[in-house]
C-alpha cells in the first residue's frame, strides 16, 4: 500500500536507506544530519523491519561499525554532519583503499552558511581527498533516489560511496509517496583475507592502484548518470553562456531560468561530481563561450575544469567563496554575469533598497540564548562567581551559548574544552604562572571525545577544573539519548555507563556531583575543587553538574515551580542581564527597571539568588 | 495554478514550524505540491526563526528575496526584518497592535511596492484563552479570514483537527477561530 506523506529531507534520506535494503544504520547527531536516524527508527517501527540502528558514541565509531557490517556483506550506512566526517576521516581514507563487500554509504551533511557548525567545509572535497565517489542531491526526493544508486555503486565496485546533502536538502520538506518497505535478508559472512582487510603498506600500494582503476571506471559511469548528470544542449548549437551547477544551487538555477523563461542559457547539472565526468564537461564547455560554475561551498567542479579562459567561478571572482548561495545571491550573480557578457539581464525586482531600509531600523539583534530555566545558565553563573579570573575553555553544544554570560572563552571542536584546558595549563606553568582554568563540556560531548583528553591531562599532571554539564541528553541536536542514560536509538534499554565511572577510569581522584540549581552549593564546590588543583598532591578536579534539560524533561526538570517578581529595589545595574541573561528577565522601559516575562519564565527560581540588591523575589 | 511563496517568521519557541506544517499539510491535502525550508539547531534557542513554504511546481525550497507573496510574522520586529522577502503586491500579516503597525519608517516602501499590511494582537488573543503558546494559531486564523492564497479557512481548520495532539485539539481550534473572528470583523 502506497501512501503520501510530507517528509523532512532527512526523512527522505532515511526512506532511501530502507528502500535500498540498508540493514545497519549508525550515526552521531549533529545539525543538519540529526534527524536521519530518528526517521529511520520511525519508519522501521511503522513497517516492522529488523534494521539494526545505533547512536554511536562518535562519528568514527559510527563509521567503523557500519564499515564492518559492510565488510561482512550487509548493506550499511553511517550518518553524520560534515565536521563529524573529520572525526571519521582516518577511517575514511583507509576504507577507500580496502573497500567493502556489501554496500557502504556515508551520509555527510553540509552546512553552507554556516548555520550551526564551526566551518563551511565541503564534503565533496573530502570525497576527492579520500578518493571515493560522491553524490550531491538537489532535493529531498533526489536524495532518496541517490541513496539507492549509491548502494548499487558501492556494491558493484566494492568502494565506499558518500552522499552529501546540504542543509537545504536535510531541512527541506517535500511530499513523497512511499510504502511496501521490506527486510533485506542478506546474511553476514566474513571471508578471512588479511592481505586485504589488514593490508600492510606493500599491499596498500596495490590497493591504491585498484582504487584508481575503480575511480576511472566510475567516472565513465558518471558521464551518463541521468538524471543526476546531464545537460540540455541542443545539438550543433553554440551559446555565449552556459551554467554548470550541482546540488542545491542546481535547483535554484532551474527555478530562476524557468521563472525568467530563459531558454537561451543551457545548464549542465552535475550532482555526481567525483570521480569527475570529464567527457560530459568537455561536451558542454565546447558548446559554450563562457561557463558560470555554481557549486556549494568550495571548488570541486571548477577545479577539474581545465579551460580557465572559459570558466567563471570562484577562481575568477564571479562567485563568493564564503556564505550560503541563497536564491537572491545566485540571482544577483547570474544577472551580473549577463551584464558583463552584454547579454539580456534578468527582470531585477529591486529588494535591495528594502535591505538598506531594514538595516536602518536598528532592529534588536536576536542572538540565540540558553532557554529560560536552563541548568547551564546556573552552572556558568556559579563558575564565574567562584573563579572570576579563570580562562573558560568550552565545547560544542547548547552550552556554547554560555558565551553570552561570559562563561565561554574558547570553542574549537568536540572535546577541546578539555584538551585546550591542559594546553593552557602547561603553557602558563611553563612560565611558573598559576592561571586558573575552568573547562566545561556537555555529557554527550564528553562521551564523544572527552576521555582521551582527560586521560592525557591526568597522565601529564595538568591542573584545572573540569565541569561536566550533565543535562542527561544531547540537547542541541534534538534530545538524543547518551550512554549515561542507557537508552538506545530505538528506545530499547542499553547498559548505563555513568559519567563517574568513565571519569574515574581516566585516573581522576576528585569527582563530585552537584545540582547547579543550588548555586551556593556549586560555588562552594568549585572553590574546594580549586584548592585541590593547586595542592601539590592534587590534580585535575572534575565536577559533574547534574540537572535535566528543561526542554527534554519538561515535567521533572523543575519540581518546585516558583513565581518570580522584580521589586522596586531594582536599580537597573544590569548585573542580572550581563551575568545571567535569562530571556524571561527584561528591561521594562515603562517601569524603568527589570521585569519578568511570565509567558517565558520557567519558574525555576534560580534567579532568586543572583540580584545584588535582592530585588528578585518570590511572589 | 501560479506558484505561491510564503515566508513565516518569528522567534524560537513561537511555533513557526507547526504553523508551517499546518499550511503545508493543507496544501498537500488538496493535491498541491509543496516545498518547505526550515530552521533547526542553534537558532531555535530563542533566535530569529524563519521558514519558507512554496506551493506549486518549484525545485528550490528557499523563497528568493523579493518574491514572497505572503509574509506571516509572529512578532513585530521579525515582520520588519523580513520585508525584503516581499514581492510587489504581497501581503503582510503580523502579530502586532492594530493601530501602530507598521511603523512609519517602512510605510513609504510598503506603499511603493503595493504591500497590504494587516495586523492583530495575536498574542493577547492566545493569552486571553489561557494558551500563550498558541499565538501562531491566532495569527493563522486571522490570516484565513482574508481568503488569501490557495488554502481556505475550512481546509486549515480540518488540518488543525487532523494533526493536533489529542489534548491540544480543542484549544487549538478555539484559538484559531478567535483569530478568524478578529479577521472577519
Ligand atoms: S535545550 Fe536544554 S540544554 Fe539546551 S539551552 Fe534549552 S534547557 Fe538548556
Ligand atoms: S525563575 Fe528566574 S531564572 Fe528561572 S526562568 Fe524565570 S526569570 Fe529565568
Amino acid at each position: 500500500m502506497k501512501q503520501k506523506e510530507i517528509f523532512l529531507g532527512n526523512g527522505a534520506i532515511a526512506l532511501g536507506l530502507l528502500e535500498a535494503g540498508c540493514q545497519v544504520v549508525t550515526s552521531y547527531p549533529g545539525t543538519p544530519s540529526s534527524e536521519i536516524l530518528p526517521e529511520v527508527v520511525r519508519l522501521i517501527k511503522s513497517a516492522g523491519l529488523n534494521t539494526y540502528v545505533e547512536w554511536s558514541t562518535n562519528e568514527k565509531v559510527a563509521f567503523d561499525n557500519a564499515f564492518a557490517a559492510a565488510v561482512s556483506g550487509k548493506r550499511a550506512a553511517c550518518c553524520m554532519k560534515q565536521v563529524g566526517l573529520n572525526v571519521a576521516a582516518d577511517s575514511l581514507m583507509s576504507a577507500a583503499y580496502i573497500g567493502t563487500t556489501g554496500g557502504f554509504v556515508i551520509i555527510s551533511c553540509d552546512d553552507p552558511g554556516p548555520h550551526s557548525s564551526q566551518t563551511e567545509q565541503d564534503t565533496r572535497l573530502m570525497a576527492r581527498f579520500a578518493k571515493v565517489p560522491v553524490l550531491d542531491p538537489s532535493s529531498p526526493e533526489e536524495a532518496r533516489q541517490m541513496v539507492g544508486v549509491a548502494f548499487d555503486l558501492s556494491e558493484e565496485f566494492q568502494v565506499p560511496v558518500i552522499v552529501r546533502p546540504a542543509i537545504r536538502v536535510c531541512h527541506a520538506r517535500e511530499n513523497l509517496t512511499w510504502g511496501g518497505l521490506k527486510n533485506n535478508d542478506q546474511k553476514a559472512s566474513f571471508e578471512k583475507n588479511p592481505g586485504r582487510w589488514a593490508a600492510t603498506p606493500r599491499f596498500r600500494f596495490i590497493l591504491h592502484g585498484e582504487l584508481n582503476r575503480k575511480l576511472k571506471e566510475i567516472g565513465r559511469r558518471f558521464e551518463k548518470l541521468d538524471p543526476f548528470n546531464f545537460h540540455d544542449l541542443k545539438s550543433g548549437e553554440k551559446y555565449p553562456l552556459g551554467i554548470l551547477a550541482g546540488g542545491v544551487p542546481y535547483s535554484v538555477v532551474r527555478d530562476i531560468l524557468s521563472d525568467e523563461d530563459r531558454k537561451d542559457i543551457p545548464v549542465l547539472k552535475m550532482c555526481a561530481p567525483h570521480p569527475f565526468p570529464e567527457g560530459l564537461a568537455k561536451e558542454f564547455m565546447s558548446a559554450c563561450e563562457k561557463v558560470l560554475v555554481i557549486e556549494e561551498t568550495d571548488t570541486v567542479i571548477e577545479y577539474f575544469l581545465r579551460d580557465r579562459e572559459k570558466v567563471l567561478g570562484r577562481f575568477s571572482g564571479h562567485i563568493p567563496s564564503e556564505g550560503e548561495l541563497v536564491p537572491e545571491v545566485i540571482y544577483g550573480l547570474i544577472n551580473k554575469t549577463l551584464e558583463e557578457l552584454q547579454m539580456k539581464g534578468l527582470s531585477s525586482e529591486g529588494h535591495e533598497s528594502a535591505i538598506e531600509l531594514v538595516k536602518g531600523l536598528e532592529l534588536p539583534i536576536r542572538k540565540p540564548t540558553l532557554c529560560p530555566g536552563c541548568p547551564h545558565r546556573a552552572s556558568f553563573f556559579a563558575i564565574r562567581k567562584a573563579r572570576p579570573k579563570a580562562i573558560f575553555t568550552s565545547d560544542i553544544g547548547c552550552y556554547t551559548l554560555g558565551i553570552n554570560l561570559g562563561g565561554v572563552d574558547t570553542c574549537l571542536d568536540m572535546g577541546a574544552g578539555i584538551t585546550m584546558a591542559s594546553g593552557f595549563y602547561h603553557s602558563f606553568a611553563h612560565d611558573q604562572v598559576e592561571q586558573p582554568i575552568v573547562a566545561t563540556i556537555g555529557d554527550s560531548t564528553f562521551y564523544h571525545s572527552g576521555p582521551a583528553g582527560l586521560l592525557n591531562a591526568v597522565y601529564n599532571d595538568s591542573r584545572f577544573i573540569l565541569v561536566i554539564l550533565d543535562n542527561q541528553t544531547t540537547a542541541m541536536t534534538g534530545m538524543q539519548p547518551t550512554p549515561g542514560l542507557g537508552i538506545r536509538a530505538d528506545g530499547t534499554k542499553g547498559k548505563t555507563i555513568p559519567l563517574e565511572r568513565v571519569v574515574a577510569g581516566c585516573g581522576v581522584d576528585f569527582i563530585e556531583t552537584v545540582d547547579p540549581y543550588d548555586l551556593k552549593a556549586m560555588v562552594k564546590l568549585i572553590k574546594k575543587a580549586a584548592e585541590y588543583t593547586s595542592d601539590p598532591a592534587g590534580g585535575v578536579a572534575v565536577i559533574i553538574a547534574r540537572h535535566p534539560c528543561v526542554i527534554a524533561y519538561r515535567e521533572e526538570a523543575i519540581p518546585q515551580k516558583k513565581e518570580i517578581v522584580v521589586t522596586e529595589d531594582c536599580v537597573e545595574c544590569n548585573f542580572c542581564h550581563d551575568w545571567f541573561e535569562c530571556p524571561a528577565l527584561y528591561k521594562d522601559p515603562d517601569l524603568e527597571r527589570t521585569a519578568v516575562d511570565q509567558t517565558l519564565c520557567a519558574q525555576c527560581g534560580v534567579c532568586l539568588e543572583i540580584c545584588p540588591k535582592g530585588a528578585i523575589i518570590e511572589a | 495554478m501560479e506558484n505561491i511563496n510564503f515566508v513565516l517568521s518569528g522567534l524560537g519557541g513561537q511555533g513557526i514550524l507547526f504553523m508551517t506544517k499546518l499550511l503545508a499539510q493543507s496544501a498537500v491535502n488538496k493535491g498541491l505540491k509543496i516545498l518547505v525550508a526550515e530552521t533547526h539547531g542553534m537558532a531555535q534557542r530563542g533566535g530569529s526563526v524563519v521558514s519558507h513554504l512554496r506551493v506549486g511546481g518549484v525545485r528550490g525550497s528557499l523563497v528568493r528575496a523579493g518574491s514572497a507573496h505572503i509574509l506571516l510574522a509572529l512578532e513585530e520586529n521579525e515582520a520588519y526584518r523580513n520585508i525584503p522577502f516581499l514581492a510587489k503586491g504581497g501581503k503582510l500579516y503580523a502579530n502586532a497592535p492594530k493601530t501602530s503597525f507598521p511603523r512609519k519608517e517602512v510605510r513609504p516602501y510598503l506603499e511603493k511596492i503595493g504591500i497590504e499590511c494587516r495586523s492583530i494582537p495575536a498574542s493577547d488573543i492566545a493569552v486571553k484563552l489561557a494558551a500563550p503558546m498558541s499565538t501562531n494559531l491566532a495569527l493563522l486564523g486571522f490570516f484565513s479570514a482574508f481568503q488569501e492564497g490557495p488554502i481556505s479557512y475550512d481546509e486549515l481548520k480540518e488540518t488543525i483537527a487532523q494533526v493536533s495532539p489529542d489534548r491540544f485539539r480543542e484549544i487549538n481550534l478555539k484559538v484559531f477561530d478567535k483569530g478568524f473572528e478578529g479577521g472577519s470583523e
